[in-house]
């Protein structure tokens, strides 16, 4: 007798669990991992349009002067939004050059810097330091990678700002642009020093790796001509290294013009435009770049209209983040080639 | 399979525990405003939940994103140390919780005496730049101005109470944006001079205003100068559970809370 | 073979010499001096009552809690930013070095990890703002009276941490994936077993430290990271939870994190209490450096299998 065992008609449950154990075709893995990697793109997207759109009133009122100078940075930040207490609409009225020039000179600063460092220090790592040096330099290099800024801001704030506002700039240089500005401690070269810091480790890993994989043909071959140790370093490996000191500079700028906490504790929170006509002074000079202003300023973020400005701020360091950071990997493209930094 | 269907049981019973608790759900009452009247909306917050069910988020940002914020339905209640302004937006009620009071201070290096208001008007307009200029002034060197922001209730209070009508603070005064950061400033900086909320004033020197020194008691009695009002700010009528908050403030168990740094209203 | 004098050079290629030592050992001097300075006055001013009790918001902080639930909001963030950020790291990793078709698409895909990678990390938190504070994203914060979503939580931090960490996880475990050599699949598909497959049985397991090293490296960047917490946690100084049910209370809520609280006690904020600050940082620190200390046992311990044997 034919025994019919009757079977359930199966469940959503156990549909759904056929849908996942059963092995995955090929396609459809490829569909499903592709669709993940594309949100990539989305999330980037996203992000432009959403802060663009934000931002857009501010740009649109000043037109292209919004990056040029006139006037007093803070005064117009507040008129802005005192702006909202009036009835006759939003002001937007900016002009943003100074923050912007302390931007510049921070970033172009600490890079440049940072950029002469890394690569002396490079080239010592890779070729004369001690072996026990250069295991002791691996896990230093790491560390200093790894500080979170508000560590570095926390040491500047309370140790190096204290120390340059009261030792090193003296009461006549205070009297001399007494009516301008205040000199505290808070200055460009203690936030270009402690920046400095901060991008020199993204640098010179970068270097490392491609000094390392110059092919050894070239460098055995120079130093078998006689060429000292040094001046093989300089003129073959750094040289044929230069794809990857470019990259290094564009990476470590994108940093540098992110770095909001650090900045905004030790670089003086005034929008001024530090002068360089002032000589000594200039380096005193507090300033104050685009990032910090944001955080300085974050509690307004909801509040338009300061809060669409701080919002053109941010887009302003977006784009520059993006160009520098697709020009950083461009920059890298060649290095494949030796097998160095994927 | 059988772990497949336990697991998404589990799931699902966790998920159904967290769905009643929404209708048990602790009304949120926020705040922004004023780093002055913080902490004192932080102390009576704090004693307010401890018999009642509510939840308090305080933001601050100044007495004037206080008042913006509010305004604008982003936050409860806004919190302000300034009194209300023909330019603030329309449909707000002021409610009065207590009064305050602004001091002078400099840094404990330079403890200088007393100052007049004419005194106090010179050196944050600018006009007297250097201590060797102010009598009583124990160092030399060029004046350091340490001054609020244009969101602060306290600037708008001393703009008021100290400089009058005409006179503006110099445009070279260090802006800071809560008392927090001008107390520190002035305690780091030995040729600072500034004004902070009289509960802002550890490690400062307090200087005396038309001769009747800065403190609580002062204050209480009417004889020190630089009084101002702290509001809790509310679009409309305040309603629901801030409208309680702001009934059990003027209550006596509130107001004993109120007298212990603040002077509390009648 | 002995080394060649270095008194035989020309000048200018000792002076490159001696500033190659000093760049190096300028480095050593650097690191060394923040590691004694935080060390001294980490020592100095945490006592380990400051660990276990809870900060209170009094007028005068030096005298006022600890920073337990700033410690807590370290550890929950970084669980989640991290959790958030695996699979979709794992899964861009895998589509790129084991598919990649079509190939522009792989080449957008790869540069648009290196953009997120150098988008600054303030940029990432007003984004999230924006994000979060539309009303369909209601229910990962809370909506206040008066009719605003809030819009900062630990969900919402979370969220914009994952970014944080994801190029990290991206880069570790395709490294990891292009290390396992070709035979290794090749001899999976002569087997018999689909592409997803040898993905899921063959390759991942192996790259296993690969992905944890990333995952590793992302923990320790969003354990470091101040500007998304300063304006997506909602700054409360103590972890207050929203709605109820165990867990998802508190990642609706608001708190604050390490980062938050140093930079709050520090002269930028406002608890001017720099005692805290330095006892709180030096935590911090050692926390991270731990982080770091585990990238590095992991890719050690991960010598190459013996493939070729």
């Amino acid at each position: 007798m034919s025994t019919k065992v009757a079977q359930p008609s199966p469940g959503l449950l156990d549909s759904l669990w056929e849908t996942v154990s059963k092995p995955w075709t090929d396609k459809r893995a490829e569909l499903v991992l592709g669709a993940l990697a594309c949100s990539v793109l989305v999330l980037i997207a996203g992000m432009v349009i959403f802060v663009f759109v934000k931002a857009w009133p501010s740009f649109s009122h000043n037109g292209l002067s919004w990056f040029g100078s006139g006037g007093n940075v803070d005064q117009q930040l507040d008129d802005i939004f005192n702006s909202t207490k009036t009835g006759h609409g939003y002001d937007y009225h900016l002009r943003a050059w100074p923050l912007l020039w302390g931007t510049i000179l921070t970033t172009v600063g600490a890079v440049v810097l940072g950029l002469a460092v890394a690569l002396f220090a490079a080239v010592f790592i890779v070729e004369f330091a001690p072996d026990w040096l250069r295991r002791v330099l691996d896990p230093v290099v790491r560390l200093l990678a790894a500080v979170p800024s508000v560590i570095y801001g926390l040491i500047g704030i309370l140790v190096i700002v204290p120390f340059v506002g009261n030792h090193l700039i003296s009461a006549g240089r205070k009297e001399s642009v007494a009516y301008v500005v205040q000199l505290t401690g808070a200055s460009l070269i203690v936030a270009v020093l402690i920046l400095t810091v901060m991008i020199t480790p993204i640098m010179l890993a970068i270097i490392v790796d491609a000094l390392r994989s110059v092919p050894r043909g070239w460098t055995e071959g120079a130093a078998a001509l006689g060429v000292n140790r040094w001046r093989v370093m300089w003129t073959i490996s750094v040289r044929a290294a230069r794809p990857a000191i470019v990259a290094a500079a564009v990476l470590a700028t994108a940093r540098a013009l992110g770095e909001a906490i650090m900045l905004s504790m030790v670089s003086g929170s005034i929008g001024f435009a530090p002068n360089p006509l002032d000589g000594i002074t200039f380096f005193f000079e507090p300033t104050r770049p685009l990032a910090a202003t944001i955080v300085d300023r974050a509690d307004a973020l909801s509040a338009p209209p300061l809060g669409q400005t701080l919002y053109a701020f941010a887009a302003v360091l977006l784009v520059s983040a993006m160009f520098l950071s697709l020009a950083g990997w461009l920059a890298k493209q060649p290095l494949k080639k030796y097998g160095a930094g994927a | 399979m059988r772990t497949f269907r336990l697991t998404t049981v589990a799931v699902l019973a966790l998920a159904a525990l967290a769905m009643p608790a929404a209708a048990l759900a602790k009304p949120t009452i926020t705040l922004s405003g004023s780093t002055s009247v913080a902490p004192l909306a932080a102390k009576l917050a704090g004693a307010y939940v401890k018999h009642h069910k509510v939840r308090f988020k305080i933001l601050q940002g100044g007495s004037d994103i206080g008042v913006n914020d509010v305004a604008h339905g982003r936050v409860t209640l806004g919190m302000s140390s300034r009194d209300p302004l023909p330019s603030d937006p329309g449909g707000l009620q002021f409610n009065r919780i207590a009064r305050d009071g602004i001091c002078v201070a400099t840094n404990p290096g330079n403890p200088i005496a007393n100052l007049s208001q004419e005194q106090i008007q010179g050196i944050f307009s600018g006009k007297v730049r250097s201590w060797s200029q102010v009598p009583g002034a124990r160092i030399g060197g060029t004046i350091d101005l340490i001054v609020r922001n244009a969101a602060s209730g306290t600037q708008d209070a001393f703009q008021n109470i100290f400089m009058g009508q005409n006179l503006r603070v110099a445009p070279s005064a260090s802006q800071k944006p809560s008392n927090g950061r001008v107390q520190q400033s002035i305690a780091s900086d030995r040729n600072a001079i500034g004004y902070v909320d009289f509960n802002f004033t550890r490690g400062l020197h307090t200087v005396p205003y038309k001769g009747v020194s800065c403190s609580l008691r002062n204050a209480k009695s009417g004889q020190y100068g630089g009084i101002r009002n702290f509001w809790l700010v509310s679009r409309g009528k305040a309603k629901g559970p801030a409208a309680a908050w702001i009934k059990w403030i003027r209550s006596a168990a509130a107001r004993s809370i109120i007298a212990s740094n603040w002077v509390p209203v009648k | 073979m002995g080394r060649e004098s270095t008194s035989s050079w020309p000048l200018i290629d000792r002076i490159g010499l001696g500033l190659a030592w000093a760049a190096g050992l300028l480095l050593c001097l650097v690191a060394s001096a923040i590691v004694i300075y935080m060390l001294v006055r980490g020592v100095q001013f945490l006592r380990p009552g400051l660990l276990f009790s809870h900060p209170q918001p009094e007028l005068d902080q030096t005298k006022s809690g600890g920073f337990l639930d700033p410690l807590l909001g370290t550890f929950i963030l970084t669980v989640l930013g991290t959790t958030l950020a695996i699979l979709p790291g794992v899964s861009i990793a895998v589509w790129l070095s084991e598919y990649a078709r079509p190939f522009w698409l792989a080449r957008a895909v790869e540069s648009g990890v290196e953009v997120v990678a150098g988008t600054p990390s303030i940029v990432l938190a007003i984004f999230g703002l924006i994000i979060f504070s539309q009303h369909l994203f209601a229910p990962f914060s809370f909506t206040a009276e008066g009719g605003a979503v809030f819009g900062r939580s630990f969900f919402a931090a979370g969220a914009m941490m994952a970014l944080i960490a994801l190029p990290l996880i991206v880069g570790a475990t395709r490294e990891a994936l292009q290390a396992i050599p070709r035979h290794v699949r090749e001899a999976s598909y002569a087997l018999g077993k689909t592409k997803a497959a040898t993905i899921r049985r063959v390759l991942l397991p192996t790259a296993r430290p690969g992905i944890a090293t990333g995952t590793a490296l992302g923990m320790g960047r969003i354990a470091g990271d101040t500007a998304i917490v300063v304006i997506l946690l909602g700054a409360s100084l103590q972890l207050s939870s929203q709605g109820s049910g165990p867990i998802l209370s508190t990642l609706r809520g608001t708190g604050s994190t390490l980062t938050s609280y140093v930079y709050n006690n520090s002269p930028a904020g406002e608890g001017n209490a720099p005692e805290k600050a330095y006892a709180a940082a030096f935590v911090l620190l050692l926390i991270v450096i731990t982080l770091n200390f585990a990238v590095d046992l992991i890719s050690r311990r991960r010598s190459a299998p013996a493939w070729n044997t």
